[in-house]
């Protein structure tokens, strides 16, 4: 048997590319497990380093941080691993054209000229209510799945077209994050980059606080 | 064209996860000449929004001008437009004497208006590209902007998810960042990920020369799509600390060195870490380049022996290998710093930069230039640790990418110095 590979909270910092600050803010956050020792000479394993390579991917997937934690509790050393484990990269099997169609919600204008609509603002700059419809299943996403599908539109624009020109498909779709075993936040995505830290410290901040009373 | 691919040391220890590092240097071949160069299929994407007004957005129209006289009538370009509404103002077309010359009246109707939708701006470019996709050509959309992507899509890694994505289907994607007020972070990952390059643009005069240059680049391409494929033994993990997409399965990686331009250098760097091994075993990996049209090929093995400590302790290091590992690490740690400071940690800054000086001192010995890679470092640690104004960082930003994308100090591709240059 292949010795267990043993790694420094340096080396598993280069390894995964996260800094030793985030790597045991982690650890903190339930995200990963703590290290085979404490203090300074702490060890950590491949099972470490996977889950880190896999809460980067998860993440570049905009997948809120508690989400990840409860994926990431379902899943043992061996599951993470085979997740992580990327087949090399195979030619993709729609043509840029489509996927540019895709992203853009389908709406293209047959000749692009001077290609002229009203501006789809008003739809995101709508007050912030609830979902008008019950989110689709807490933004399940297929891991092998093609990138893009995670922005389909949500079911609202599945809807047959009207013959009258539509208003720009709105892109954002509303995440549902659990904060506590009876408390939701409802937050429609993508967020800006500011607003999207801000409400990283919401959940954050709102968990700690939820989580008090806790045994 | 050249491929040497160099390790930095040769022994890896037995009972540790022994880091080693290995540079690969690719030469491009010249270009043929300029009458048969793989026709072109541009985008040029321009932001109108409000602060482009005056002098940038006169310079950058006149650039596209300049660019479009370039073309040959079977090369095809498209002009769109964005603030907070998209205008495709010439739809991808063939570049005939007729196109040109609508194209240039439409041009100089465009000035300058509203907010920026950046995403769906590029994406209706990369649109006018994809709908005519020239198979046996280089399919670009070249992006302009000097400001945030603040309607429609917004959000970094998504754009810069679908750069790659785009990438992988032929379209690739070159961004330009003008003044002080864009996201640089946006456009390096659009660019990095979409097989691009990069440019910052400090001041409206050299918009000019910067698209140009690329355009010139773009013309020139001698190989398209080229990869490093490297096969390593069993238990060895390969990582690129040149920030080029990278693939891994098992027991193969695969790093995207894109398009290259006529004897245009690229220079790699990759980092194996060693699983434990017996005293005596050795272990190795082989490492080959090719490219779409079979213009650049190479291949190349390298083998590393796990050794006792003291061969360890005292084996020869080949230098060249350890400053291009120290300049990379420089570079990261210059960039990191940069967006610590933007956000107030001067501290996290200052430890940032403390951290790869003394990581680089641990091996730098005597060398003068891994000496002066330390003295830069260590000399900019004040500018780091203190606030920044935002074109001293848009600088180390910048320079730091070009460095670790093996451009030149102004962004434009490094060539081999062996041969004269135009």
């Amino acid at each position: 048997m292949p010795p267990e590979s043993e790694y420094s909270l340096q080396d598993l910092s280069d390894l995964a590319g996260v800094t030793p600050r985030t790597i045991r803010y982690y650890i903190a956050q339930g995200l990963l497990p703590s290290p085979g020792k404490a203090g300074p000479g702490a060890t950590y394993a491949d099972g470490h380093l996977n889950r880190l390579r896999l809460i980067k991917r998860l993440q570049r997937e905009h997948l809120p941080l508690a989400e990840i934690r409860t994926r990431l509790a379902a899943l043992d050393d061996g599951a993470v691993a085979a997740l992580v484990e990327v087949p090399a990269s195979e030619p993709p099997a729609d043509s840029a054209i489509d996927y540019i169609r895709a992203v853009l919600g389908g709406d293209s204008s047959p000749d692009g000229m001077l290609w002229d609509r009203a501006p789809d603002m008003t739809s995101r700059r709508s007050p912030i209510g609830p979902p008008a419809s019950p989110p689709p299943s807490t933004n399940a996403v297929d891991l092998r799945a093609p990138a893009y599908r995670l922005a389909e539109p949500s079911p609202a624009h599945a809807e047959p077209p009207t013959p009258t020109p539509t208003p720009a498909p709105d892109r954002s779709q509303w995440d549902r994050i659990l904060l506590a075993p009876d408390v939701e936040l409802h937050v429609r995505r993508p967020l800006g980059r500011r607003a999207h830290k801000r409400v990283e410290r919401l959940i954050q901040i709102a968990r700690e606080l939820l989580e008090e009373d806790q045994p | 064209m050249t491929f040497n691919v160099r390790p930095d040391r040769r022994f890896i220890r037995p009972t540790y996860r022994s880091n080693r590092f290995v540079l690969v240097e690719v030469t491009a071949p010249p270009a043929r000449s300029e009458r048969v160069r793989p026709p072109v299929n541009l985008a040029f994407i321009l932001d109108r929004s409000g602060s482009m007004s005056g002098d940038k957005i006169r310079l950058a129209k006149q650039a596209i001008e300049e660019a479009i006289a370039r073309l040959h009538d079977d090369d095809r370009f498209a002009i769109v437009t964005y603030d907070d509404q998209i205008d495709v103002v010439v739809p991808g077309t063939r570049a005939s004497p007729e196109a040109r010359r609508t194209a240039l009246d439409r041009l100089r109707e465009i000035d300058a208006r509203g907010s920026t939708n950046l995403g769906e701006g590029w994406l209706r470019g990369a649109q006018q590209v994809a709908e005519a996709l020239a198979d046996e050509g280089v399919n670009r959309c070249l992006l302009l902007t000097d400001g945030l992507a603040n309607v429609g899509i917004t959000d970094r890694d998504e754009l810069a998810r679908h750069a790659g994505e785009l990438r992988a289907r032929g379209v690739s994607t070159s961004t330009f960042g003008v003044g002080e007020d864009f996201d640089e972070v946006l456009l390096q990952s659009m660019a990095s990920a979409g097989g691009g390059h990069f440019y910052f643009i400090a001041t409206a005069a050299s918009i000019r020369d910067h698209i140009t240059s690329e355009v010139g680049e773009t013309l020139e391409i001698v190989a398209r799509g080229v990869t490093l494929e490297i096969g390593a033994a069993e238990g060895i993990r390969v990582e690129s600390l040149s920030p080029y997409p990278i693939h891994e399965g098992r027991g193969q990686t695969e790093v995207t060195l894109g398009d290259l331009t006529s004897d245009e250098r690229v220079e790699v760097v990759l980092r194996l870490n060693f699983p434990y091994g017996e005293l005596g075993r050795s272990t190795g990996a082989a490492f080959s380049l090719s490219d779409r049209d079979g213009v650049v090929r190479g291949e190349a093995k390298l083998g590393w022996a796990y050794a006792d400590n003291g061969a360890n302790d005292h084996q020869e290091r080949d230098r060249v290998v350890d400053r291009a590992v120290a300049r990379i690490f420089a570079a990261r740690a210059r960039q990191e710093a940069v967006g610590l400071n933007r956000h107030g940690d001067f501290n996290g800054a200052r430890h940032v930069i403390e951290a790869t000086a003394r990581r680089i001192r641990g091996y730098a010995g005597r060398d003068p230039e891994l000496r002066a890679i330390l003295g830069e470092l260590e000399g900019e640690l004040q500018m780091f640790a203190a606030p920044m104004m935002e074109m001293d960082r848009k600088h180390a930003y910048a320079s730091s990418s070009y460095l670790m994308n093996s451009r030149m100090a102004d962004g434009k591709a490094m060539k081999d110095p062996n041969r004269g240059g135009r």
